[in-house]
């Protein structure tokens, strides 16, 4: 399941993970931007679906290791996140490949996918972060989604249930504009080295 | 002290500071914790200013939030009454202390081991050939990247592509950038692998460095993780 081409795709990945999420990190946006490395991976191993697993989940925990490690220490505890978003990328998002890679781009059928599988995305990751936010940041994550929780508080919602509302409203927008991203680097990456990344088949013969 | 030892100790009082339910317990960890930082003998005011310069703007937005927005504490809300910004105040309180904690297990980690090389550190530890093959492929990669980002900066700056400053000719050129850095680092990963490493012998030879030849655990270790347990045994008891 890991050839050399494999192990060098995660690398790459979880590179490509800790480089942007760490500018995103630093220039203080309002958004993640940290997992566009484990989706990434996910549609380049497709349709190799538990490779796919395993390789964008070992590039997604290597991502939030290092980053953790280095910038952002909180970001180990969102581990569950990492495996939610990869299993919608390597079972949902890589139905899509093709329409990713289509020539030339059929823009509705390529925003529309990025669109769906970006919500989805978005909604299983804010599922599975809500209660850590809840528990380790006591609903507060410094981003502008505070005041999305601020707002449910006010309004006499529980603290689980208004991190999960907020959660609900900024995490689709982030992982939308993460799947687009993905699809857009996957299309350009080279047949080569998406062909590299598949296993040898056995000769007929 | 081994990596082995310290990221066990890290993970032990990591898992007490999470469950810590109250200032007494974070104080308990926070003694075990000086006591290790102090033990390395290093400079800790870089390992406490990174932590607190971690934790104020979190711990600005949640004030700004919790004591400032709503007013009272979350166990407040859960019991319907009106609450108090003191209540509000102490639960901000709790959760900062309990973050630049984290933050602080994490330096004070590091801090350990600042005179070792990252390969020596992912050497000595005990894990998978695979994940350890991976972290090291990783730690090289980022720096692959980061040339291709001033290559290919360098490059669409003079092409006219983009400029040096923040302009609008950047947002609408920068995807350019974003495409070139991936080309150019995917150029570079198909070389290594098709050509180069086989020919070097590379991951046969990083499969032979990465081999551990020190022991897994020191006596040190056993010292510092029964420390850990025994805290994390205590803020069990208390909560």
């Amino acid at each position: 399941m890991f050839t050399t081409p494999r192990l060098v795709a995660i690398a790459l990945c979880a590179a490509l993970n800790f480089a942007i999420g760490n500018v995103v990190y630093l220039v203080k946006l309002p958004i993640y931007l940290d997992s566009i490395g484990t989706i990434l991976c996910a549609l380049l191993i497709f349709p190799d679906r538990l490779a796919a697993i395993c390789c964008a989940f070992m590039a997604g925990v290597i991502g939030i290791i290092l980053t953790g490690l280095l910038l952002n220490p909180f970001l180990p505890w969102f581990v569950f996140t990492v495996l939610a978003i990869v299993l919608v990328s390597a079972l949902l998002t890589g139905r899509a490949t093709d329409t990713f890679r289509a020539r030339p781009l059929e823009p509705l059928r390529f925003f529309g996918k990025v669109i769906l599988y970006g919500v989805i995305t978005g909604i299983a990751s804010a599922i599975v972060s809500a209660p850590v936010v809840v528990y380790l940041f006591g609903g507060v994550t410094g981003s502008g989604s505070a005041f999305v929780v601020a707002f449910f508080l006010k309004a006499g919602q529980q603290l689980l249930n208004s991190a999960l509302l907020a959660g609900l409203t900024t995490e689709p927008v982030d992982k939308t504009l993460q799947v687009l991203l993905a699809a857009l680097l996957y299309r350009a990456t080279p047949r080569e080295f998406i062909s590299m990344l598949r296993l040898p088949q056995p000769s007929p013969t | 002290m081994t990596p082995n030892g310290a990221i066990l100790f890290g993970v032990l009082l990591i898992a007490a500071t999470g469950l810590a339910r109250d200032l007494t317990s974070l104080a308990i960890v926070l003694a075990v914790l000086l006591a290790f930082a102090l033990a390395s003998r290093r400079n800790l005011t870089s390992a406490l200013l990174w932590s607190l310069g971690i934790v104020a703007p979190l711990a600005a937005f949640m004030a700004l939030v919790w004591i400032g927005i709503v007013g009272r504490a979350p166990h407040e809300i859960a019991a319907g009454v009106e609450g108090s910004r003191a209540a509000a105040t102490a639960y901000v309180a709790l959760v900062c202390a309990r973050l630049f904690l984290i933050a602080f297990a994490i330096q004070a980690l590091f801090l350990r081991f600042s005179d070792w090389t990252s390969l020596a550190f992912v050497r000595a530890l005990t894990a998978p050939a695979l994940a350890k093959k991976a972290l090291v492929l990783t730690l090289s990669l980022i720096e692959t990247i980061l040339h291709a980002i001033d290559r290919a900066r360098t490059a669409l700056i003079v092409a006219g592509l983009i400029t040096r400053r923040f302009s609008a000719q950047n947002l609408r050129n920068g995807w350019v950038l974003v495409q070139t850095v991936w080309l150019t680092v995917i150029a570079i990963a198909i070389g290594r692998t098709r050509d180069k490493w086989p020919a070097e012998g590379t991951l046969a030879r990083l499969d032979h460095a990465l081999a551990a030849t020190a022991p897994r655990f020191a006596h040190v270790d056993a010292l510092w993780s029964g420390a850990a347990l025994i805290c994390l045994i205590i803020v069990l008891g208390l909560r």
